[in-house]
């Protein structure tokens, strides 16, 4: 299973689609951390980029499930022995870039967004939330992905409706019904990162996982 | 390797691909596939080769390692022969594919990139990559097609080889290319259904072919639809007449 998800890596490399979802998130970070933020700002920082690079992360991870043709999927599952481990190795692959594009997203706002230092607590809530982002990346571009959403025009709509539709829940009091992004920025601005990072830390993985499971009950017959 | 009454159908309300199909399938079998194009052919051999679920029935017994060469080798990847197969053996466990390049003459492509493959050539990596893992089920879909006269001639051998280490070699196959082998076994699809012959099927491009209407009591409709499908005839249902 490494090695099939090595294989769809260096595909998503050598096509050189890596190439498109770099870019546009260094765009991304240079606009948004265009400005080092003034002390104190920090919580704010971190968890801003961790909610903006979100779509970015979703684009890439869709277009590494998407780099592979139809037929070499199911060569490929038959080569490493059946439906499930094809599956399990393309969302690994798909986080492993995803992870790496979001690593990129927190090294820059440390290193270039900030003035202060933050806590050992904020850095640590700083890197969960980056990781979390990863991982809904990972589930909405694996669910607006060519196999679920044949159509080129409606998975991207999706795509970026899924975000849309994340911020504007994640606002109300029905937040839990989805990752609560608004929830996260609204607790880095009033300084509780931490302290609220158990109880949304727990619903946006809950939701992670509801995400990739739905992933997979649709990647079943195909 | 069993099929019990497996039917397929890819949604709800289409109908059956593959309808009520038994089959043994026992060590060092090599069965050739026949049937006109849209039989189900390809539907079956998904369903052998674990790609698809039956919608009913069952496949019990599948051989750990299968091996899978498709009609069309997908060639739009960014890899050499050498990178994609090397990936390919990593994936198997590191699988020795070298000598099965060596065998279907691939050393002068080794170095090309896949995009710029012939379809031949293609087809010859879709072989190796089915081949590398020693499998104990092998499923040729038109494996001959644009193969060059070398390769096409050391097919057959190579499916002897697989089912004499007791592996199971299904092939479906339009140009009878593995009619030399002895103990072949001839299986046809017809409209979804799969009947074994003794002697291999003339293709029906070569007999001509003519479609009868006939109207049947609507209730004795099922058995005698079933009678000229036991016979081999692609029968079907067009209409109802109340």
């Amino acid at each position: 299973m490494i090695a099939l998800a090595v294989f769809r890596l260096a595909a998503y490399i050598r096509s050189h689609r890596v190439h498109q979802a770099l870019l546009l998130t260094v765009a991304m970070l240079a606009i948004v951390h265009g400005n080092r933020a003034p002390r104190g700002e920090e919580a704010s920082v971190l968890t801003d980029g961790a909610i903006l690079v979100l779509p970015v992360l979703a684009w890439a991870a869709r277009s590494l499930l998407d780099t592979e043709p139809d037929r070499q999927r199911e060569m490929s599952a038959v080569q490493v022995g059946g439906r499930g481990k094809e599956v399990a190795a393309g969302l690994l692959a798909a986080f492993a870039a995803t992870a790496v594009l979001s690593a990129l997203a927190m090294a820059w706002a440390l290193l270039l967004g900030i003035t202060g230092a933050p806590s050992p607590g904020l850095l640590t809530a700083s890197f969960l939330l980056y990781a979390l982002s990863a991982l809904t990346g990972t589930a909405l571009g694996a669910l607006t992905s060519r196999v679920v959403l044949p159509s080129p025009a409606f998975s991207i709509m999706a795509l970026l409706l899924g975000f849309l539709a994340m911020l504007l829940i994640s606002g109300t009091s029905l937040y839990w019904l989805t990752v609560p992004l608004i929830s996260w920025m609204k607790a880095a601005n009033a300084g509780e990162l931490v302290a609220q990072l158990p109880a949304l830390g727990s619903i946006s993985l809950a939701w992670c996982l509801i995400g990739l499971g739905a992933y997979v009950w649709l990647r079943r017959r195909t | 390797m069993r099929l019990s009454r497996v039917s397929f159908r890819y949604r709800r309300r289409e109908p059956f691909v593959i309808e009520d199909v038994d089959a043994d399938l026992a060590p060092g079998d090599v069965i050739e596939l026949t049937g006109v194009n849209g039989a189900g052919k390809s539907t079956l051999l998904r369903l052998l080769a674990g790609l698809a679920r039956p919608t009913r029935g069952t496949v019990s017994g599948r051989p750990a390692v299968v091996g899978f060469a498709p009609d069309r080798f997908p060639t739009d990847q960014p890899f050499t022969v050498t990178g994609y197969l090397r990936h390919m053996s990593r994936v198997r466990g590191r699988a020795r594919w070298e000598p099965w390049a060596e065998r279907l003459n691939m050393g002068r492509l080794l170095d090309t990139r896949l995009p710029d493959l012939s379809k031949g050539s293609a087809h010859k990596v879709g072989l190796v990559q089915a081949l590398m893992a020693e499998p104990g089920l092998l499923i040729l879909d038109e494996p001959f097609a644009g193969l060059d006269a070398d390769t096409r001639s050391a097919l057959p051998a190579i499916a002897t080889e697989v089912a004499a280490r007791g592996g199971v070699v299904i092939a479906s196959d339009h140009q009878g290319g593995l009619r030399g082998l002895p103990g072949l076994r001839h299986w046809s699809v017809l409209d979804g259904h799969v009947t074994e012959s003794a002697v291999a099927p003339p293709e029906p491009e070569e007999r001509g072919q003519a479609t009868v209407a006939v109207t049947v009591p609507l209730d004795e409709l099922p058995r005698f639809l079933a009678g000229l499908r036991d016979q081999g005839y692609p029968a079907r249902e067009i209409e109802e007449i109340r």
